[in-house]
């Protein structure tokens, strides 16, 4: 099929699937169907410019491009048009890549289903109104509905691997500092992680191979060295003929829906029979990973949006209250959601002098053990952390569910209190804590023939930190054993 | 930089004004001048002051303590935080960078080279540099910050625990003779804020030029006791930072802004409170952003003076914060305790921790400039030069008058000149001669005509009595005045060489003179020897200034026989 006929073929299902309500902004068909043909010709005469040449890919909209609006789902950056583009899309773009469009989100990347958005909630579109997951939730349903090839995302506490959970998509979260984050408008900056969803683990592997690599522009983004550091830590794992797979028992939360548990259950019975082996291990502190993240990300969310004050772009308050002397207030209280308002109160408080020892502090502890344990658990040692070793005993990767339950009715939505909501991030949190690579891997219910209702699932691969490129590795053989019936 | 060009536009058409507003006062002013009139202005304050407040003599009942924040523009070519160019005098909105304007998605990148002037300050204030240290969020709204918050370094400074000796010139007062030590807690590196430009009648517009500046903040201890010493202390931290390279331009070009913090408590009691580590103090306030020198003395004068009254009435001091406008007699209550901002500092999760190896601060001691107090005392040891005149050498022109001198003393060395039996005389040619000169005819000194040979040469004349004293100093106007003949050529075509004249000739001119005026000479015989110097003046015209002035008045003295 030619670059043309595929890139028509997401036209149709972006009509088919409007109702989902994936894209706060589409590019330009015209434009998208002459980059297509340009790309062909490129690709018929061998100048090929990279494998994802003449791809549609879709970027979530807090992420910076030219030509395009960024406005993170929020009132305060209606219609804002960034000066610069974001390291990761310049690198698409050179890649042959075409931007196809801005997907939806939770406003600032704050919610698990995509529904705190001032462009309207996302939907799965087909017809049973059932949350994508979030933040990432419009990047997943453009990708489940094939309305692009693949689409970025930003993960800071599972916005990735919740969404693609939900639709049935790859969703992977790199390392953190893998993938630059300049031009990523930042929630929680030492958490926020760029990553990529597809409809395979080899599409992830082709698009992370063109968007990884250090920049100057990212104070975060691993340098060349350590790179090479990791990758040589990598090679050093321990020999051994097969897979030593770990499942952590904290991670089996009476919250899971049964379902799930069977799956995974009887996932970790097909990796045993394809000849690997599967070890209980504990990671203590995971009972705690989901508080610490509610007190680290929204107090570094209630700082990095203090810059929202409607005086240098985006929106200023309509009708400004001036008598108190205050210029910002009225805009901010109008422009930012409610989720948004209750992560900046509840981070404003948390760094507040009274309460930091109590809550940052113990929360940057709780993560430092967070890390800890699974150092403890892993075969090779975190080269960023020099109290690491290896560990000739420790396992290769971590196999859980990505979410305890199915994506719910956004209907029912209503009736959840938040912190029931932040309860949908249970397993995901932790592997956000310590910037590991993680890849949550789709399968259903009727592929394990179960007698239950059909639906998605998805299944986390967890690596240690560095280890991205093994991760994507054994997500592609895991994917062949959780497809087949 | 191209890409913020869509953003920068939007801004400085929200914040368009007159580049007039911002173009910076260029002094002139000689220092000794300006010191001399900041004396004069302080002696008519304190009049003022004790005027209004007759408790002023409870002073020796009540001890003041005060410590300071200094904050100073390094000296960089680039902004904290982004490459772009730092500038104090360019187009409004011109010079700024994707993260100093703070638009989503930027991250901060720490200049390297911004560092060396921090360090040179550390270093020169005597301080522990620490090899790791970070930045830190400091949360506040107001429209001259971008961010909503400052990026400082609460937490781990980069540098701690230094000191600064203040000695009697340095103009202590003299209750602190013959020195004072003020620790320093810390120095920091931090961002400076945009620059507000009030357009009357109710606009306020901003120049986001200076965001983003690096500054560096210097936290004394509460070390010291009286407002005259801190006015002092933040001149010594003033010529340190600048005789280092460390910032480019002093408080009176808004290069330097200074807080005080102070309490006053009965002598020989204890006070409550206790501020970094220092015991027993009184309840404090602070003043914020004091812009002069006399600003810094004044404000504390006045804060003490409330404080000693409301306590002395039976009051109790709140620990509020407090401004101070020039020429004002008392401090004004900013914002008090209930209105104090909470700043929740964060740890700036984009910035690692800054580390800094030994090696590096090493390298950067070794080639620290002299620090004035030394060159002051090399001047002293090696030249023989005034104290007073060495201050002023070493404080003058941003060292560029040091540099001339010593430039002058090279050349008179070439000519076989001694430079310890010199010293005097060539600073003095070089402070006051010169110095008057410029100042008579408004010429700042980086546009002195005056070549250091030049000097050298008329003082190397002199030196050698080729020239008298009258006669050197025609020379350096002619000098001055843009001639481009040689000092050789200048001699000769001006008649100035001096010859030895025979002691025949000076009583040949000196008895005619007394002839000449009986009654004068009279009156010198009955005692009236003031009048001597009419008849040596009067041989000097005669001789066309070359006569020597003191052989003539001993002649007088011999004629007259007195």
């Amino acid at each position: 099929m030619s670059l043309l006929a595929a890139v028509e073929a997401s036209l149709k299902h972006g009509t088919l699937y409007k109702a989902s309500n994936a894209f706060v902004q589409w590019t330009d068909a015209g434009y998208i169907r002459a980059a297509a043909s340009v790309a062909d010709k490129r690709c018929s005469t061998g100048h090929q410019l990279s494998p994802i040449d003449g791809r549609l890919i879709a970027i979530k909209d807090n992420i910076c491009t030219t030509g395009l609006p960024t406005t993170c789902a929020s009132n305060s950056l209606k219609g804002f048009q960034s000066p610069y583009e974001s390291t990761v899309v310049k690198k698409l773009r050179a890649a042959g890549a075409i931007i196809c469009g801005k997907t939806n989100l939770d406003e600032f990347g704050m919610g698990s289903h995509s529904t705190n958005s001032a462009s309207g909630a996302v939907n799965q579109g087909t017809g049973g109104e059932l949350s994508v997951g979030g933040s990432s939730g419009g990047s997943a349903i453009a990708v489940a509905s094939q309305q692009c090839w693949a689409s970025i995302g930003t993960d800071t506490g599972g916005s990735i691997r919740l969404p693609a959970a939900y639709t049935g998509t790859v969703g992977f979260k790199p390392s953190y500092g893998m993938i630059s984050r300049h031009g990523v408008i930042a929630y929680a900056n030492s958490l926020d992680t760029v990553g990529i969803l597809s409809r395979s683990v080899k599409d992830v592997q082709q698009v992370f191979a063109i968007t990884r690599g250090h920049d100057t522009w990212d104070p975060t983004s691993l340098t060349e060295e350590t790179r090479t550091k990791l990758t040589s830590a990598a090679k050093a794992r321990p020999r051994r003929p097969n897979l030593r797979i770990g499942v952590p028992v904290e991670y089996n939360v009476a919250e899971i829906n049964p379902t799930i548990r069977t799956i995974w259950q009887q996932a970790l019975e097909r990796v045993i029979s394809a000849g690997h082996e599967v070890v209980s291990i504990s990671l203590p502190s995971t009972r705690l990973a989901l508080s610490t993240y509610y007190v680290l990300a929204p107090a570094e969310a209630s700082s990095n949006l203090a810059k929202y004050d409607g005086v240098k772009y985006g929106n200023a308050a309509s009708k400004p209250k001036l008598e108190a002397n205050v210029l910002f207030a009225t805009g901010r209280g109008q422009n930012l959601g409610d989720e948004v308002k209750r992560r900046i109160l509840l981070g404003s408080f948390t760094l507040s002098a009274s309460a930091f020892d109590n809550y940052f502090l113990q929360a940057q502890k709780v993560r430092r053990s967070v890390q800890q344990d699974f150092n403890a658990v892993f075969g090779i040692p975190n080269v960023l952390q020099e109290s690491s070793a290896a560990n000739p005993e420790g396992v290769d990767l971590l196999l859980t569910p990505t979410a305890p339950s199915f994506p719910p009715k956004l209907a029912s939505l209503a009736h959840y209190t938040p912190l029931k909501s932040y309860g949908d991030d249970v397993l995901t949190v932790p592997a956000s804590l310590a910037g590991l690579p993680v890849i949550s891997i789709p399968t259903r219910t009727d592929t394990f023939g179960l007698d239950t209702p059909p639906g998605s699932v998805g299944l986390q691969l967890i690596g240690q930190y560095g280890n991205d490129d093994f991760v994507l590795d054994t997500a592609g053989q895991l994917e062949t054993l959780l497809w087949n019936r | 930089m191209r890409h913020t060009t869509a953003v920068v536009n939007r801004i400085a058409r929200i914040v368009y004004s007159s580049p007039a507003c911002i173009r910076r006062h260029q002094s002139t002013l000689p220092f000794r001048k300006q010191l001399k009139d900041e004396a004069k202005l302080r002696k008519a304050q304190r009049g003022l002051i004790n005027d209004k407040n007759p408790e002023n003599d409870s002073g020796e009942d009540w001890e003041l303590t005060v410590g300071l924040e200094i904050h100073a523009q390094l000296n960089s070519e680039r902004k904290l935080f982004s490459s772009a160019l730092t500038s104090i005098t360019n187009e409004l909105n011109s010079h700024t960078g994707l993260f100093d304007l703070s638009i989503p998605g930027s991250q901060p990148l720490l200049q390297k080279t911004v560092l060396l002037p921090a360090l040179r300050a550390a270093i020169a204030l005597n301080c522990e540099i620490q090899l790791e240290s970070r930045f830190d969020r400091k949360h506040y709204f107001y429209h001259d910050q971008p961010a909503g918050y400052q990026i400082t370094q609460y937490y781990a400074p980069l540098a701690k625990n230094g000191h600064v000796v203040l000695t009697q010139e340095d103009g202590i007062a003299p209750e602190d003779y013959p020195e004072v030590r003020v620790g320093i807690k810390q120095v920091q590196l931090e961002q400076d804020t945009a620059k507000t430009i009030q357009q009357p009648p109710d606009d306020v517009l901003l120049d986001f030029n200076r965001v983003g500046h690096p500054l560096i903040e210097i936290i004394t201890l509460p070390h010291i006791h009286s407002p005259q010493t801190a006015s002092a202390c933040v001149r010594k931290l003033q010529d340190i930072l600048e005789s280092v390279n460390a910032v480019a331009t002093g408080m009176e070009l808004g290069g330097l802004r200074a807080d005080a913090n102070l309490s006053v408590q009965q002598r020989n009691t204890v006070g409550e409170c206790s501020y970094s580590g220092v015991l027993g103090l009184g309840q404090r306030t602070e003043i914020k952003n004091l812009s002069s020198f006399k600003a810094v003395e004044d404000a504390i004068i006045a804060e003490r003076n409330r404080q000693i009254q409301t306590l002395e009435q039976g009051g109790k001091i709140e620990g509020e914060t407090r401004g101070w406008t020039l020429g004002s007699t008392e401090t004004k209550k900013l914002r008090g305790k209930e209105g104090e901002v909470d700043y929740r500092y964060l740890p700036d999760p984009d910035i690692p921790p800054l580390l800094l190896s030994g090696e590096l601060i090493e390298h950067l001691k070794h080639t620290l400039p002299a620090l004035p107090d030394q060159q002051t005392s090399y001047l002293i040891s090696s030249f023989d030069i005034t104290m007073k005149d060495a201050k002023t050498l070493v404080s003058l022109d941003r060292g560029l008058r040091l540099d001339y001198l010593a430039e002058v003393f090279d050349i008179l060395a070439k000519l076989g000149h001694d430079s310890y039996k010199l010293g005097r005389t060539a600073s003095n040619w070089t402070l006051h001669e010169l110095g008057g000169l410029l100042s008579t005819h408004s010429v700042p000194f980086e546009a002195n005509p005056v070549s250091a040979r030049a000097l050298a040469e008329i003082i190397s004349n002199l030196q050698n009595e080729q020239i008298n004293g009258s006669g050197a100093k025609t020379l350096l106007s002619l000098v001055f005045a843009g001639t481009e003949r040689n000092i050789d050529q200048l001699i000769v075509e001006h008649n100035l060489k001096s010859r030895n004249f025979e002691a025949d000739e000076y009583r040949t001119i000196a008895s005619q003179l007394l002839e000449q005026y009986p009654k004068m000479a009279q009156e010198i015989r009955n005692g009236k020897t003031g009048k001597l110097q009419w008849f040596v003046g009067q041989i000097m015209r005669a001789s066309q200034g070359k006569m020597d002035a003191k052989t003539a008045t001993d002649t007088l003295i011999e004629l007259l026989g007195i």
